[in-house]
């Protein structure tokens, strides 16, 4: 019994403090949750309406769990874009994979069949800064608007401006090149694929 | 008594001071260096990081300070982190609510403030032991010397690095932005640097 | 990929690759504090892999078991800090009963380790990286400690080194340690992109 009290004695200012600041943060918390969510869907809404201005909402249409090329697995989230008249415009989805450092998150669009990028935005990346950042910049990015939705190709030379499979490499940040290259097929190859199967986009008939 | 109170008022000054310049916890107690680094690739996260601290600095002090007496030898220390934790979690949830952008770049940087050696050094060595208003001030000293260290060094990061500061271009066209000022190597010697710059001056000085 | 090469890639990777203090500046300040004498550093290290093993391990449990997906989430700093708290305490007595000459080797490095930037980043990181088994958080903590005591070794053996060095007056001591470290870093870039 006077080891109880003597561990009272001792902690009583500890465990008093430890409810108090538990109840203070639990009210911070439930304060700023709605306004984090709302960051949150903003910054993605904010990317895709970038890469589809046409689209005036976008539905969160379906969510499928993805491997990437480590052969982790995440969730993707499908939005279909909603164009003006309630037609579909196209879709984006979010989807990431290792880069040079750390993990590269992205959002990539294709138009409504799957046919063609709209281009990709990025959502997170931790790449060196001067060099793998660079994927950031419209030299890079704007090679995949209008590219076909297949297979990609990163080539070290080439025309810049054809609309075509081949993607230049950014000279001094070929591996964060690649790694965008990589994320962006092996995702759209899965994700196209199981499309197909939940019935939402007909098998290119 | 009015002597007495115009003794306070120098020692407040005094106290404030002291964290701007001959206690600057970066540059003179080479305390926090693991977000002085980090986070000055720019003036921006520089500053964001340096208010956080200030928050979380001021929020500690008042608390320690409140408590001081009640505090047990053995279980001080414990008591500290605890009050620093809560609070830095705090500043967490606030920047992730209202300045998402910069809680993203800053990322596991927030948190680490709970081992940033300045606040536990000021717990221990000045709110544990003094009044509150000296605590507090002696906070926002401290909170703003450690702004200010990180600002100038942010700033000669991205200027270096970029060309830029605040996003908006500063130097000529000639200039060719140095990439490697944004890496960790950048931070170190750019520090390295300074330090120098700081003894050269305070020896000039005296 | 399996296991064992995960496993091993993300040992090297933690090591030398991600090191903590030269890319992350995790432990700058008993990087800079006690880095002068390698003996001293060696034990450091060797205080910190320990520690760091223990609550890189303990907060992944605690992460996975009790925080993941509940409203708990919100202290999860508070549990680590905690946690780490707690292991260094536990190390310090357990070192003074059972082992007191490693105690007196080491032991004086253990209170300092509860604001090492480092341990508490590590377990940050694990759960930023989202590992998500116990082998490779057990790893990577380990990893890191190594990774630790082997960039504090490197600098200690320049330090030594650097006194007998005709170093401007202005720039002795801990400015010239980080100007060191600066180009031990841009070193270390070179393993930058190996792995991952």
């Amino acid at each position: 019994m006077s080891k109880i009290k003597y561990f009272l004695k001792q902690s009583w200012l500890l465990i008093i403090c430890s409810f108090c600041f538990g109840l203070l943060i639990a009210v911070v918390n439930a304060a700023c949750l709605d306004r984090i969510e709302k960051n949150k869907i903003e910054k993605l809404n904010s990317l895709m309406s970038g890469l589809m201005p046409k689209a005036e909402q976008f539905e969160k249409a379906e969510s499928f769990t993805i491997k990437t090329t480590q052969g982790k697995e995440f969730e993707s989230n499908i939005y279909k874009a909603i164009g003006s008249g309630g037609v579909v415009d196209g879709w984006a989805f979010n989807c990431q994979g290792p880069g040079f450092q750390d993990k590269i998150e992205l959002v990539v669009s294709v138009d409504k069949v799957f046919a063609r990028f709209n281009g990709f935005a990025i959502l997170a990346s931790n790449e060196t800064p001067g060099f793998g950042d660079r994927i950031k910049n419209s030299f890079y990015r704007n090679q995949y608007i209008g590219a076909p939705a297949g297979e990609l190709q990163l080539v070290k030379t080439g025309n810049t401006e054809t609309i075509d499979s081949k993607i230049v490499a950014i000279s001094g940040a070929t591996v964060s090149s690649k790694s965008v290259l990589n994320i962006i097929n092996s995702n759209v190859r899965q994700i196209k694929a199981k499309m197909i199967d939940k019935g939402l986009l007909s098998n290119g008939k | 008594m009015a002597n007495e109170l115009e003794l306070s008022g120098n020692q407040y000054k005094d106290t404030f001071l002291a964290g701007l310049w001959r206690e600057n916890p970066v540059f003179r107690l080479l305390l926090g260096m693991c977000p002085t680094l980090a986070v000055t690739t720019a003036l921006k996260p520089a500053l964001t990081m340096g208010y956080s601290v200030i928050f979380v600095l001021l929020c500690s002090n008042i608390v320690v300070s409140l408590m001081r007496n009640l505090l047990k030898p053995h279980l001080r220390i414990l008591m500290f982190t605890l009050t620093i934790a809560t609070f830095v979690t705090i500043v967490d949830i606030f920047l992730k609510a209202f300045q998402p952008e910069m809680s993203a770049m800053l990322g596991p940087y927030v948190p680490l403030i709970i081992v940033n050696c300045i606040i536990i050094c000021r717990a221990e060595v000045c709110a544990s032991k003094n009044g509150l208003g000296v605590s507090i001030i002696d906070a926002l000293g401290m909170g703003i010397g450690f702004t200010l260290a990180l600002s100038v060094l942010g700033a000669i990061r991205e200027i270096f690095s970029t060309g830029k500061i605040f996003e908006i271009q500063i130097m000529p066209d000639w200039f060719v932005p140095c990439a490697a000022m944004a890496m960790p190597a950048g931070a170190f010697i750019t520090l390295g640097m300074l330090l120098g710059l700081v003894n050269l001056i305070s020896k000039r000085k005296s | 990929m399996d296991t064992v090469t995960t496993l091993v890639l993300g040992f090297i990777s933690i090591v030398v690759v991600n090191n903590l203090v030269l890319t992350k500046f995790l432990g700058i300040c008993p990087y800079l504090g006690v880095s002068g004498r390698i003996d001293m550093a060696f034990g450091m290290g060797l205080a910190v892999t320990f520690v760091v093993t223990l609550s890189g391990t303990l907060t992944w449990l605690i992460d996975h078991l009790i925080l993941m997906g509940t409203p708990f989430e919100v202290t999860r700093y508070v549990c680590f800090i905690m946690v780490i708290a707690g292991a260094v305490q536990l190390v310090e007595m357990y070192l003074r009963k059972f082992f007191p000459s490693l105690y007196d080797s080491f032991g004086i490095f253990l209170p300092l380790i509860t604001t090492n930037c480092a341990i508490l980043g590590l377990c940050l990181f694990i759960n930023l990286w989202g590992i998500d088994n116990l082998a490779e958080a057990v790893v990577l903590s380990f990893g890191a400690g190594i990774g630790f005591t082997m960039a504090i070794c490197i600098m200690a053996g320049i330090r030594e080194n650097l006194n007998l060095a005709n170093v401007p007056e202005n720039l002795q001591g801990a400015p010239i340690t980080l100007i060191t470290a600066g180009l031990l870093s841009l070193a270390f870039m070179g393993f930058a992109g190996m792995i991952r």
